[in-house]
């Protein structure tokens, strides 16, 4: 392995993804080096879900490597090793709806990092603390509004000590007046050196927090760069069409 | 003709401790259905497709079959193979209990899967196995789905106990035969003994529906 490549910690190349007849993702590829964020935009159906849902093993690539840390997403058990490392924050929270919202976070440190119940507690604590919800650890996940289960779901990606945190549209099923209180939890997760892959629709969180931009459409990488370059300076044709349509 | 009461009073004493047995045998068999129907439930949907095809075989051959024909083979037929006699209760437990498992496990698989697939990969990415997530997630939320339908299999499986009659168990509706044997009052001890089953199947479903409330 040359130096180049252990310098990165996600490294995704000439991956593609089908689902029967339909291509969704061809041949793409990218490198996400350790506190970078990365900030993957794109029209509706373009693959950007996809290329996320592949990282962490919920979808397996039609060919192509996906490695984490040098451990390629391939078997059940380097699958496994990566979650443990790789968080995931989802569009719909998917919040455990049988257990508080101390319980939530303190399930997974217990069964698989086998931490004890008062360590996990303690720490789940802190981290509600931290997005803002510390009074809500004996809540219901269903008595929270979506901004808070949300703050709550990374939260719960936070407690397992990830290195690394992937963000499945985080706020698209939000209210509009409860997506900034969720965008200002991961500009603070960005600041403090946290690795980042970010699907989403919010143009002004990629232009203020982005290391890098991808915008995706039809399943490949079409552009790349700074926010800058994408935003002010867009090269191809279809990413300034598709950043008027949405700016 | 006249209906008889005095031989329904002097018929009730035994005619309720059949009620009793009746009851037993289905909360036994019921609760052996529930760990077989668990279990099958949860292999039907994993990911070993081995096990998916056997719990499908199983589930497949119990319900395409009677399940009078189910307690003759375990009565008689497993005895000719085995070399030693079968107790009727064991007997009807077993044919009982396996035979609900199939129901059950149909109800368990249907439980899981109304259960949004999300939950499934929020366990997974936190590094939870696929059987932890099933654990603490997924079936504490299927349980509560499937109370309902867990009540009427409950329900099927009291009025289906009756069938164990024909290899001598002593459960209602064979009490309810020896004393018609007696007595030859058919009309009297019949319908006593389809009042009885009523009134079980009403207090189970009025409890399933209590319980129902509560969970909610």
């Amino acid at each position: 392995m040359n130096p180049a490549e252990t310098s990165c910690m996600i490294s995704v190349d000439h991956v593609s993804k089908s689902f029967g007849e339909l291509t969704v993702l061809k041949d793409i590829s990218f490198r996400v080096k350790e506190g970078e964020v990365v900030v993957i935009i794109g029209p509706s159906g373009s693959g950007k879900s996809t290329i996320l849902r592949c990282i962490n093993g919920l979808e397996k690539a039609t060919s192509g490597t996906i490695t984490f840390e040098g451990v390629p997403v391939d078997s059940a058990s380097h699958i496994n090793e990566v979650r443990r490392e790789v968080g995931m924050v989802f569009q719909r929270f998917n919040l455990f709806p049988n257990m508080s919202v101390i319980r939530n976070l303190m399930l997974a440190p217990m069964k698989v990092r086998k931490i004890s119940r008062e360590e996990a507690r303690q720490r789940g604590m802190e981290l509600l603390a931290r997005v803002g919800l510390a009074d809500k650890a004996d809540a219901r996940p269903a008595q929270l509004s979506g901004g808070q289960q949300q703050r709550v779901a990374i939260a719960r990606a936070l407690a397992m000590q990830p290195k690394a945190l992937l963000f499945d549209e985080p706020t698209s099923a939000l209210d509009p007046e409860m997506v900034h209180e969720v965008l200002d939890v991961m500009k603070d997760l960005a600041r403090s050196g946290m690795t980042m892959v970010v699907v989403t629709h919010e143009m002004g969180f990629a232009r203020e927090v982005a290391n890098r931009v991808l915008f995706i459409d039809g399943g490949v990488v079409l552009e790349e760069g700074t926010p800058e370059e994408i935003f002010s300076h867009p090269k191809e044709e279809r990413t300034r069409s598709f950043l008027a349509s949405v700016l | 003709m006249s209906f008889d009461f005095s031989l329904v009073e002097r018929a009730l004493p035994l005619l309720l401790m059949g009620a009793a047995v009746t009851i037993e045998i289905t909360a036994v068999s019921v609760a052996v259905g529930f760990l077989i129907g668990l279990v099958v439930g949860v292999a039907r949907i994993s990911q070993v497709k081995i096990l998916r095809i056997l719990a499908a075989v199983y589930a497949d051959c119990i319900r395409g079959t009677p399940l009078l024909v189910q307690i003759f083979l375990i009565y008689f037929a497993l005895p000719m193979v085995t070399g030693h006699r079968i107790e009727p209760f064991a007997a009807a437990v077993m044919a009982c209990g396996i035979n609900s498992g199939a129901y059950v496990s149909e109800i368990f698989r249907a439980g899981i899967q109304s259960i949004d697939p999300g939950q499934m990969e929020a366990g997974r990415s936190l590094g939870l196995s696929w059987g932890q997530t099933m654990v603490y997630v997924i079936l504490p939320q299927a349980v509560r789905n499937i109370l309902p339908p867990l009540g009427n299999e409950f329900i099927a499986m009291l009025k289906d106990s009756s069938l164990v009659s024909v290899i001598g168990f002593e459960e209602l509706t064979r009490r309810g035969q020896l004393i018609i044997a007696q007595t030859y009052g058919s009309f009297e001890i019949w319908l006593t003994v389809a009042a009885l089953y009523l009134m079980m199947t009403l207090a189970i479903s009025r409890l399933v529906a209590f319980l129902e409330r509560r969970t909610k």
